[in-house]
Parts: structure tokens; C-alpha cells; sequence
């Protein structure tokens, strides 16, 4: 890094550069999460802001294999891989773990049945050789907490055991996607740890 | 201490290849595989579990759907249930299907869980006489004890059974026939039957989202086919046995196969255009769950066996289970190719078997009543099982579980269970065969006959060389002797080596001598003619002598050898040598 990436990195001119990657069974809205981090419908109107949303949310379709999507907070500039959640794809995780300083793990809170499978995919990607003996961090989002049969925040980390993570940092917040609610207490930890 | 924790939890979750979603010991479900279906019932994408709930005893029975690991709703039932199937009775969007519940003669179809129609099956034909029987009876021509006895009469000797209101009549104390007639005497006569098992066949597309006809096997030995739209029956097919369980494959436009186990034990392969079971397979025991793999079918028997068979009906394989089968079902995983059958045992076990091999086992809490594989929620490989107890068990089956070809029940290696390359019977072998067969007799005879003269003969030749002392064992008492004679060197010269030896117990032999006879132009030896010293018992007497061959043509003869005692003709031991040829000399 040279000096004038220094500077700028001290003056706030120059962001740093993180990758994160998007995680998480099939329907559980990792897609969702990053339309909504994007923050390119901030230029549109409140009247339009819900109606907009909730049209967003519906024309989601499964990702297919991955997409890159890229965007800037106030510190951080954010180069997000959102991975497919489908089964046959989840295969393809493992090879980004390399390049990943930051793990989004989204939890489908209500799909009560499906929730030993995330357990089961999250117990793979600790024990990956790339994720083992890194401290990187990993934000958990226990999204559809709208959805009536939801589990709590601290229920969910109860099934999946966060209380076994010991060193790496974690932080777990519940979310509503489509809405946008807790979203930003998620991103503003992930900026705290880098 | 963390590292160790997350090693234990690692080896207990690497030694299962199914994660343990849901467990409810008490979801007071009590039902069996017949009754159980997935389907995607809101065209939402989220595959829901459809159960025909058989309640508890003659109430509750219910038809219930699952969403998750709750209970989405709830349809009360008439009657019992005995088999449940979703399928598609047309195309219009929302492809959403429907599900045909089958309960005594009716299949009541619900659309969107709200009920939609309800199928009757025909009625059977009544008896004349009965009919006639119940007319008087109407007009009160005959008081209802005459009524029983006629009734009873029919029953023993009719071809076509009563109706099942005679039947509850014959039934009836005396005191209660008179209100039952009255009750009943107004209405016709109706005979009906019920349904047994149910089925599904689609109608001319194999695809997933194609309509599907509803093929029905009843207590009157009958399989029918239904139309998906009309309820029409299409075709109707008789058996020779009342079915218990069914599977079809096809297409009823096209060709289809329905694979039926009976109540006789037996199962029956019913094809497209032919209204008679076209192959049968004879079982040692009755059927418990039939599946079908690929091509093969795959029955579970009374006799805690499980065989395979093609869909001709020719036996592949058998295997012995540990326990008897409560219920079977199919493994099927198209997107990883892979297909087993899940056998549930009556040792609280469901056993995963790929062809005879057992692949994995299951243990579970209670024992297992039915079993359901697919799709459900969102999640492909998902085993649901109910128990005894009214338990529902959800295993889904791990993304990275690989089942090894293997058979992990421990018994005969496979090199053991490799077929043998054997030829084909050849027509010389085939004609031999038959002439054996059909000249049984006289070739018995006839080896009989040869076998005992060929006993005398050799009695025979055995005595005249006893008696001429011919063999080199000395038969009389007072000289037991043996001998025998090795030869070496390669020739013209022979060294000869007598080994005499005395077999008797502690007496001496003595005055023996040994003599030659030869062919002179042949042979020529040092001494033909030589005294034997005194033979201690037990001890053997080496006697060396040599041999010159005169001939040069590469030709050799026999030398033989007497002992002899003093004073006597007949030899005691005769021994015949016989010559090597003489290389030495057909060298030079």
C-alpha cells in the first residue's frame, strides 16, 4: 500500500475493500438482504419506499450459482458474493472461503424443520480447512422474524449451537428483510470488528 | 477443550447420513404407508405431508396436513381410510393436485382440502333367490325365522354371495329379526364392495406435472381404472385373489404395468389390453410391502424375507432380515441417481437396502408403521416415518451422505456370490443324458454283471498266484517274507537291489536262496544263483547284484526273481523286474 493509499485511507477519501460472503440454506433471503443493502433506492421517494420493497421481494427468483453484487457503507466498500442456497449448489461454497474476510450466514428463522440443516452446513463451513483457524467474523441474520411462527434470535443460535464458535467473533440479529428492519444493526458490527 | 468437544460432535454426526429434523412422539397420527403421500398441494413450491389419519379405533379418523413440523389442517373423514394418493386431474394453472381418499366403496377427491367429488363404485349383481326371498318377506308371506332359514340355504349354496344386509340379519338374536325385516324390507337389495388399495397411473405423459388416472383394486377381485376428469371407469381387469397392495408404472394411453400382491400370496402382473393377470409370482409367504426398483420388484414377506424379482416374475435374490417387515417404501433420488428400499422392522429398525444389500440401518424410538421418502418443504431427501405410538419421526438425508455399494451385514464375502462361468450343456452331453434316463434299467444290469465278473477274475488270478507264489509277499505261515527289487544305473551294467525282509514276529528264516531266470541273449549277470544268510525279524537284508546288457537295439525284458528254500520247487516269492533300457549302450 502506498503512502497516498494511506493518506486517503486516513482522510476518508479511500474505503477499505472487504469480501464478504453471502451464506445460507435455499428461501432463506440472502438475496433479499442484499437488494436491500444496496443503497441505490435511497434516491426514490418514502411514499414509494414500502410499495417498492415489497415488490422487490416478490420478483426475487433462486440464484443460480452466485452473483456479485458490490456497494459502499460510510467506512467499508463491500464486494458481496450472494451464493445459492440450493442444495446442488451448495458444493460451491468452499471455494470462496479463500477470499473471504467475512461470513452474512442467513437462517430461514421459521422454517423450524430445515433448521438441522443449516446447523449441518454451518458445522461444514467451520470445519473447512480455509475457515478453521481464521478469525473471521460471522454475522448471522435470523431473517422472517415477521412471519408469525418464527423463532426467536436466541433460539436459533440455540439450535445451531453458536454458543460452540470460540474463536471467531459472531454476532447474531434478528431481520426482516423485505422490510429492511435490523439489517443495519447487522452491517454497523460488521464494520465494528474490521 | 473446545477442539475436543467439536471432534466428539464430529465423529457422532459423521457416523449418521441422516440429520434428525423433527421428532413428536405424541403427534397422535395413526396411520400406515398406504395412507400417506407428499404433495405439493398449494403449487407454492413447499411440498406438504398429506395423512389419511386412521384415528383411534372406530373415531377420529381424519385427513391431516403437515406444513413444517406443524399441523396445517385438519378434514374430518367418514370412515376408515385405506389408501390415500395425490395426483393431477388436469392442467389449468395453478397446477395444484388433488387428493383421492379411498374409505369403504367411495373415493371421496378433495381440491384445495375442500371436498370436490365423490366416487361410487358399481354395484354387484344380487342373487335371484335372495332377492325373491326378501319380496315375500316384504309382503309378509314368511315370518323372519323361514326368512333365516332360506337365507341361510342360499348361503351355503349360491355361486353369488348374500348381500351384506342378509349377512347382518343371519346375525341377529331372534328377538331383534323381526324390526331389523321391518326396517329394512322397503329398500332393494344392494350388494357392494370395497375398496382394498389405490393407486395412481398417468394418462399419456410420463412427466412429473402430467394427469394421472386413478386405478382402484377391490374385495370383489377386481382392478379398475379411472378417468381423471370424469371418474369414468376406463378399464377393468379381474384377479384371481382379493389385491392388498399395488404398484403402477406407465401410461394408460400407452403401456402400463400394475404389479398386485394378494391376499393368496401370490402376485400378479396385469398389462395394457389384457384382462387376466399376465405373469404370476407364487410367494413361500405372504406379502407384507411391495416396491417397485426400476425394472425389479422387490417384496417383503410374512417370513421375515425380502426378495427381488423381475418384472416377468423370475426370482433375483433373497435376503434374510432380522426381525419381521411392518411396512416398506421406496428411496428415490433422481438428481443423485440413486434408488433403495426402506424396510420397516418390527425391532424398532428401518433397514436401507440397494438390491440384497443392506446399506444403512435406522434405529428408531418406536416401531415404524409407515414410511414416506421425497420431497418435502423445500428439502428433497426427507424420510418421514410414523410409529405405533402415534409418532411422527422427520430425518432428512445429508447432502455430502454417501452410501457405499457394500452390504455392511457382515456374512459371505462377495467373491462368494460371483456366478461361474459354466458352459452350456452340450447336445452330446443332452442325448447321453436321455439315453441314461430312459435305459435306466439294463445299464444297471448290465454294470452289475460285469462288476461281478470282473470280481471273479480278479478272485481268480489272485489265488492262482497265492498258489503259485507269485507275488513278491511270501503267503505261508512258516516263511513270511517280502521283498522288493530297485534298479539303477543307466546301462549297458544294472546294479539290482534285492531288499528282503522277514515280517514274522521273532522266528528266524533260514536255507533260502535266490535265483534268476532271463532272457541269455539279453542279459547276462555275475551270479544267478546265490545263498541267502540267516533273516533276523524285522530287519531288512539288501542283496545287490549286477546285470550286463548285451543288446543294443534299445530293447528290454523281464527279470525274474525266486526265493526259494532248500529242498523245495515251488518258490516261495516270485517278483517281477521290470528292465530299463539300457541308454548307456544306445549312446555309443
Amino acid at each position: 500500500m502506498g503512502l497516498f493509499d494511506k493518506l486517503a485511507g486516513w482522510l476518508g477519501l479511500k474505503k477499505k475493500e472487504v469480501n464478504v460472503l453471502c451464506l445460507g440454506l435455499d428461501n432463506s433471503g440472502k438475496t433479499t438482504i442484499i437488494n436491500q443493502l444496496k443503497p441505490t433506492n435511497s434516491c426514490l421517494g418514502e411514499k414509494n419506499w414500502c410499495h417498492l420493497l415489497q415488490a422487490q421481494a416478490q420478483d426475487i427468483v433462486p440464484t443460480i450459482g452466485f452473483s456479485i453484487e458490490k456497494f459502499k457503507t460510510s467506512s467499508l466498500s463491500f464486494t458481496v458474493f450472494d451464493m445459492s442456497g440450493q442444495g446442488r449448489y451448495r458444493n460451491l461454497w468452499e471455494h470462496y472461503y479463500k477470499e473471504g474476510q467475512a461470513i452474512i450466514f442467513v437462517i430461514d428463522s421459521s422454517d423450524k424443520l430445515r433448521m438441522v440443516v443449516a446447523k449441518e452446513e454451518l458445522d461444514t463451513l467451520l470445519n473447512h480447512p480455509d475457515i478453521k483457524h481464521r478469525r473471521i467474523p460471522i454475522l448471522f441474520f435470523a431473517n422472517k422474524m415477521d412471519l408469525r411462527d418464527a423463532l426467536s434470535s436466541v433460539k436459533v443460535s440455540q439450535l445451531l449451537c453458536l454458543e460452540n464458535i470460540k474463536d471467531k467473533p459472531w454476532h447474531i440479529c434478528a431481520s426482516n428483510a423485505v422490510q429492511g428492519e435490523g439489517l443495519q444493526e447487522g452491517v454497523d458490527w460488521l464494520q465494528g470488528t474490521d | 477443550m473446545a477442539s475436543v468437544h467439536m471432534e466428539m460432535k464430529d465423529s457422532a454426526v459423521s457416523s449418521s447420513k441422516w440429520l434428525d429434523a423433527h421428532y413428536d412422539p405424541v403427534a397422535n397420527l395413526y396411520t400406515f404407508s398406504s395412507c400417506i403421500a407428499l404433495a405439493d398441494l398449494h403449487g407454492d413450491g413447499e411440498n406438504k405431508l398429506v395423512v389419511g389419519d386412521l384415528g383411534t379405533g372406530a373415531s377420529n379418523m381424519k385427513l391431516k396436513v403437515y406444513r413444517g413440523t406443524g399441523l396445517l389442517s385438519e378434514n374430518t373423514l367418514l370412515d376408515l381410510p385405506t389408501g390415500l394418493v395425490s395426483f393431477l386431474m388436469d392442467q389449468h394453472e395453478p397446477c395444484t393436485p388433488a387428493i383421492a381418499v379411498a374409505s369403504g366403496p367411495f373415493i371421496y377427491i378433495y381440491k384445495n382440502l375442500r371436498p370436490y367429488f365423490k366416487f361410487t363404485l358399481p354395484t354387484l349383481e344380487v342373487n335371484p333367490l335372495e332377492q325373491d326371498v326378501w319380496s315375500q318377506a316384504r309382503e309378509d308371506m314368511i315370518d323372519p325365522m323361514t326368512l333365516k332359514e332360506m337365507l341361510e340355504g342360499i348361503r351355503d349354496k349360491a355361486d353369488i354371495p348374500l348381500s351384506v344386509r342378509s349377512l347382518r340379519f343371519l346375525m341377529l338374536e331372534p328377538q331383534d329379526m323381526e324390526a331389523y325385516v321391518n326396517l329394512h324390507k322397503q329398500q332393494p337389495i344392494r350388494r357392494q364392495t370395497v375398496i382394498t388399495c389405490i393407486g395412481t397411473l398417468k394418462k399419456n405423459m410420463a412427466d412429473d406435472d402430467a394427469v394421472s388416472c386413478l386405478v382402484i383394486g377391490t374385495e370383489s377381485q377386481e382392478v379398475y381404472i379411472l378417468d381423471p376428469e370424469a371418474f369414468t371407469i376406463l378399464a377393468k381387469m379381474s384377479l384371481p385373489s382379493v389385491p392388498t397392495l399395488m404398484d403402477v408404472t406407465g401410461q394408460f394411453d400407452v403401456e402400463f404395468r400394475i404389479t398386485i400382491a394378494c391376499r393368496n400370496g401370490n402376485i400378479y402382473i396385469l398389462r395394457r389390453d389384457s384382462p387376466r393377470p399376465k405373469y404370476c409370482i407364487e410367494l413361500s409367504s405372504h406379502p407384507v410391502g411391495l416396491v417397485r426398483m426400476g425394472k425389479n420388484v422387490v417384496v417383503g414377506c410374512a417370513q421375515e424375507t425380502l426378495h427381488g424379482y423381475t418384472q416377468k416374475g423370475k426370482k433375483l435374490w433373497t435376503t434374510y432380515l432380522p426381525a419381521p417387515v411392518t411396512t416398506m417404501a421406496v428411496l428415490d433420488l433422481p438428481t443423485r441417481g440413486f434408488q433403495a428400499v426402506l424396510v420397516g422392522l418390527a425391532n424398532c429398525e428401518v433397514h436401507v437396502y440397494r438390491d440384497k444389500n443392506l446399506i444403512s440401518t435406522i434405529k428408531t424410538p418406536d416401531l415404524v408403521t409407515s414410511i414416506c421418502f421425497g420431497r418435502y418443504g423445500r428439502e428433497d431427501g426427507t424420510l418421514i416415518m410414523t410409529t405405533k405410538g402415534g409418532g411422527l419421526i422427520v430425518k432428512i438425508l445429508k447432502r455430502t451422505a454417501v452410501f457405499d455399494d457394500k452390504d455392511s451385514a457382515p456374512g459371505p464375502p462377495i467373491a462368494q456370490s460371483i456366478r461361474l462361468n459354466v458352459p452350456k450343456k452340450t447336445k452330446l452331453y443332452v442325448d447321453q443324458t436321455m439315453r441314461e434316463r430312459e435305459n435306466a434299467v439294463a445299464m444297471h444290469r448290465a454294470f452289475q454283471m460285469d462288476l461281478s465278473r470282473m470280481r471273479l477274475a480278479a478272485a481268480r488270478a489272485y489265488v492262482k498266484a497265492l498258489e503259485s507264489s507269485l507275488t513278491p509277499m511270501s503267503a505261508s505261515l512258516t516263511e513270511p517274507l517280502k521283498m522288493n527289487a530297485v534298479v539303477q544305473g543307466l546301462g549297458p551294467s544294472f546294479k539290482l537291489t534285492l531288499n528282503i525282509q522277514n515280517t514274522a514276529a521273532c522266528r528266524p528264516v533260514m536255507n533260502l536262496a535266490i535265483s534268476f531266470l532271463y532272457d541269455e541273449n539279453l542279459y547276462s549277470m555275475r551270479t544267478a544263483f546265490f545263498k541267502i544268510p540267516l533273516l533276523v525279524p524285522g530287519l531288512n537284508y539288501p542283496i545287490d547284484t549286477f546285470v550286463e546288457c548285451l543288446s543294443d537295439k534299445g530293447i528290454s525284458d523281464i527279470i525274474k526273481v525266486f526265493v526259494l528254500r532248500e529242498g523245495k520247487s515251488a518258490p516261495l516269492l516270485t517278483a517281477h523286474i521290470n528292465m530299463p533300457v539300457s541308454e548307456g549302450l544306445a549312446l555309443n
